[in-house]
């Protein structure tokens, strides 16, 4: 009794808190959503009545960026109820069984239970193809069965009294043998059930166990996937298993299933085009295993992940995936400091945190280098690489513009220079590259060589001089600068408002956190807050309307 | 294939899952020997998830000098075979290996090893719930709470190859 009543008060809570989310998102889009769908109802019987022209419909559908529907859409009502009907009954048997009735014999409620089980699947199978009519409720008993299934199984454990670190066990008995039904009578519900149950078990049984479940992913790649053409909900249920699967791989250092899970999505991804989860997925899962081979490997450095990440970047190209291209450049650079920082471990050269932000500033600006070059190849993504690189070199000359010098260790050895002389040259080559392929002809690609040389003449100040840590804050700064200024020139250049305004964003971060900087270091906090807080408002309300108008002329 | 036949055949599976299901641990009723288990105490917050009792034993924290163990250290989850003594009433532990002993000699059951930490060790025997019938929950969990009277034990079977199961619960005054 305890326990169902628990049951109802966690099921309540749920309900409380969806609510509370979907009160929230009404609130958040402010009820456009149901305006919408309200035109795309109301508007062809508008058409129909001859109170507007086919032609003005197209015209006001455009003006809300809608399409039309395309005839009777989503799950009629005979449908919703069959399926919610064949889930209440098969959650009550479940709780049923969870009460523990003993006013029955074990053997003849197992018995019953089992029974009425297979009463239930010849009732799928009677009303799906014997009789002609009933096709929607054949689907659900099916559906119904196979979830009596699940109640027989969780009863034999009961009476037997397995225990509930071994539940992964129960799932697989309630998952395996149900597949069946699922592949040979195309029944989806079915389908995600099963999907879900294997996610189920995988999960639990890595969470007792500690081991690699390499069942999971052989099923999921050789059944469930090959089988579920066509089912997309349970098609992305296993797309989530797998990744959660590879994500679990990080913390109990199973480099191996990693991988296997990476290199089947990624074949996955390359046959099935239509499905841009897989290749999302593979670039996750690779990660996971780069991420795990680092901790297991003893910071051996991990040359391997060269090959997926190539193809991971041309098949994102070649499915036109631009999202993916960002997760791959991401995936890439924690890769790359990875293997620095196991080179660096390797070969005994002191690698810090200093050494660090030089290294990714330089990163960003041969990702950025790279953006310039696809351009030349005409490559639609140039833009990623080029917002990605950017976003880079930002972030870490961000990090050097504080002056806490003293948390830093500084390690300008030999081979820490050749590598940056290296990552500097791959810079070089590309801008002579674009040079050679006519790319600096404007006076906007001129303004990009100023923001790199900026970061290279830095850099190399950085090194040269790596004892001066007050000229390395100044100069951070500096350089922090300049990028919002050549952002808002670029902008203005190429007519982007959003490259403008990224600029002005970098400007007034530069000046909030140097405001903070300084007015942590006074006794006097108050009136110096006051004072510098009121003028930037002014410097702010001023520089917005600049801003607007600028923006309104590029627009214009 | 004829979608009659390939009902049929389900249904085939399904009864043959839950019979050898059932079989297997039938099998451990009938011909396993029974031994009766010392429970201890157990903290009252984890106890009565839903509708079972967290159950733990004597055995599955055995006092470090009174056990011997063929290895100073075991992996998290690894397969160890735990050999019983009756002292009076109860079953104890005696040693801890992580070879199969030679059966039909000793009493051993099979358990996984849990937490090893210098020479203490956990193990748990897939024995450690046990569902409630309606209306007993209070009770037992009343019993198996720290600072009760009452103590319970557990009668199990273990068969030949160390695999236990509960018969029953016994509460004593």
């Amino acid at each position: 009794m305890f326990g169902i009543l628990l049951w109802g008060i966690a099921i309540a809570a749920l309900l409380f808190v969806l609510l509370i989310i979907l009160g929230i998102w009404r609130l958040l889009t402010g009820g456009k959503r149901s305006f919408r769908k309200k035109l795309l109802r109301e508007l062809p019987g508008w058409e129909e009545k001859g109170l507007i022209s086919p032609q003005q419909g197209d015209g006001i559908l455009g003006l809300y960026s809608l399409k039309r529907l395309k005839g009777r859409h989503g799950m009629d009502m005979v449908k919703v109820l069959s399926v919610i009907g064949s889930v209440f009954i098969g959650i009550g048997v479940i709780f049923f069984v969870a009460s523990n009735w003993q006013r029955m014999p074990a053997y003849i409620r197992t018995a019953l239970l089992l029974a009425v089980t297979i009463a239930t699947l010849f009732a799928g199978y009677f009303f799906s193809y014997a009789k002609k009519g009933f096709e929607n409720l054949g689907k659900s008993l099916f559906l119904l069965a196979c979830l009596f299934w699940g109640g027989s199984i969780a009863l034999i454990g009961q009476i037997y009294q397995i225990p509930v670190s071994d539940n992964w066990y129960i799932m697989w008995l309630w998952a395996f043998p149900i597949l069946p039904v699922a592949i040979f009578f195309r029944n989806s519900y079915v389908y995600i059930l099963s999907s879900a149950l294997f996610l189920v078990w995988n999960f639990l049984y890595g969470a007792n166990t500690h081991a690699a479940n390499y069942l999971y992913p052989a099923i999921v790649f050789a059944v469930l996937f090959p089988f579920g053409g066509g089912f997309t909900v349970a098609r992305r249920i296993n797309i989530i298993g797998l990744v959660v699967a590879a994500v679990v791989c990080c913390f109990f250092k199973l480099d191996w299933l990693a991988l296997l899970i990476g290199a089947g999505l990624l074949s996955y991804a390359f046959f099935r085009k239509t499905e841009p989860l897989y290749l999302h997925a593979a670039t996750i899962s690779f990660l996971c295993w780069a991420i795990t081979f680092f901790t297991v490997r003893d910071y051996y450095p991990n040359f391997y992940f060269a090959l997926p990440l190539v193809l991971l970047f041309g098949l994102s190209h070649r499915h036109k995936a631009g999202l993916n291209v960002i997760l791959t450049l991401l995936a890439g650079l924690v890769w790359f400091d990875m293997i620095f920082y196991s080179y660096s471990v390797l070969y005994r050269f002191s690698y810090a945190y200093y050494n660090f932000l030089i290294v990714q500033l330089l990163v960003g600006v041969v990702i950025y280098a790279a953006g310039i070059i696809i351009k030349i190849k005409k490559d639609g993504f140039y833009l990623l690489y080029k917002v990605f690189g950017f976003l880079t070199a930002l972030v870490f000359t961000y990090l050097f513009t504080f002056n806490m010098p003293y948390h830093w260790q500084r390690y300008i050895t030999p081979q820490f220079n050749v590598s940056a002389l290296v990552l500097a040259g791959l810079i070089l080559a590309g801008v002579f590259y674009a040079r050679a392929g006519g790319y600096f002809k404007n006076r906007a690609s001129f303004l990009e060589l100023a923001g790199i040389a900026a970061v290279m003449a830095a850099i190399a100040i950085f090194m040269t001089l790596p004892d001066r840590t007050n000229l390395h804050v100044i100069l951070a700064n500096v350089l922090l600068f300049s990028f919002a200024l050549i952002s808002i020139f670029l902008g203005i250049e190429v007519h982007m408002p959003a490259v403008f305004n990224g600029g002005a964003v970098i400007f007034v971060l530069l000046i909030i956190t140097r405001f903070i900087d300084i007015g942590w270091k006074l006794k006097e906090k108050s009136l110096f807050f006051i004072l510098g807080g009121a003028l930037l408002l002014a410097i702010g309300i001023f520089f917005e309307n600049r801003r607007r108008k600028v923006v309104e002329r590029m627009r214009g | 294939m004829n979608k009659k036949i390939i009902v049929i055949l389900i249904v085939c599976l399904w009864v043959v899952v839950a019979a050898a299901f059932i079989f297997s641990k039938q099998i451990i009723l009938k011909t396993g020997k029974t031994v009766l288990l010392e429970t201890l105490p157990v903290d009252p917050r984890d106890l009565l998830r839903g509708d079972y009792v967290v159950l733990s034993y004597k055995i599955g924290s055995p006092e470090p000098d009174k056990i011997k163990k063929d290895k100073s250290f075991y992996r998290y989850d690894e397969t160890v075979y735990v050999t019983l003594e009756q002292r009076g009433k109860y079953w104890e532990s005696v040693s801890v290996s992580s070879e199969k002993p030679a059966t039909g000699k000793d009493i051993f059951i099979k358990g996984r090893t849990r937490n090893s930490h210098r020479d203490r060790i956990e193990i748990i025997y897939g024995i450690e719930s046990y569902f409630v019938p309606e209306g007993q929950g209070k009770e037992i969990e009343l019993a198996t709470r720290m600072g009760s009277k009452q103590k319970p034990a557990v009668e199990a079977v273990i068969d030949k190859d160390g695999n236990a199961i509960i018969r029953r619960i016994i509460l004593e005054k």
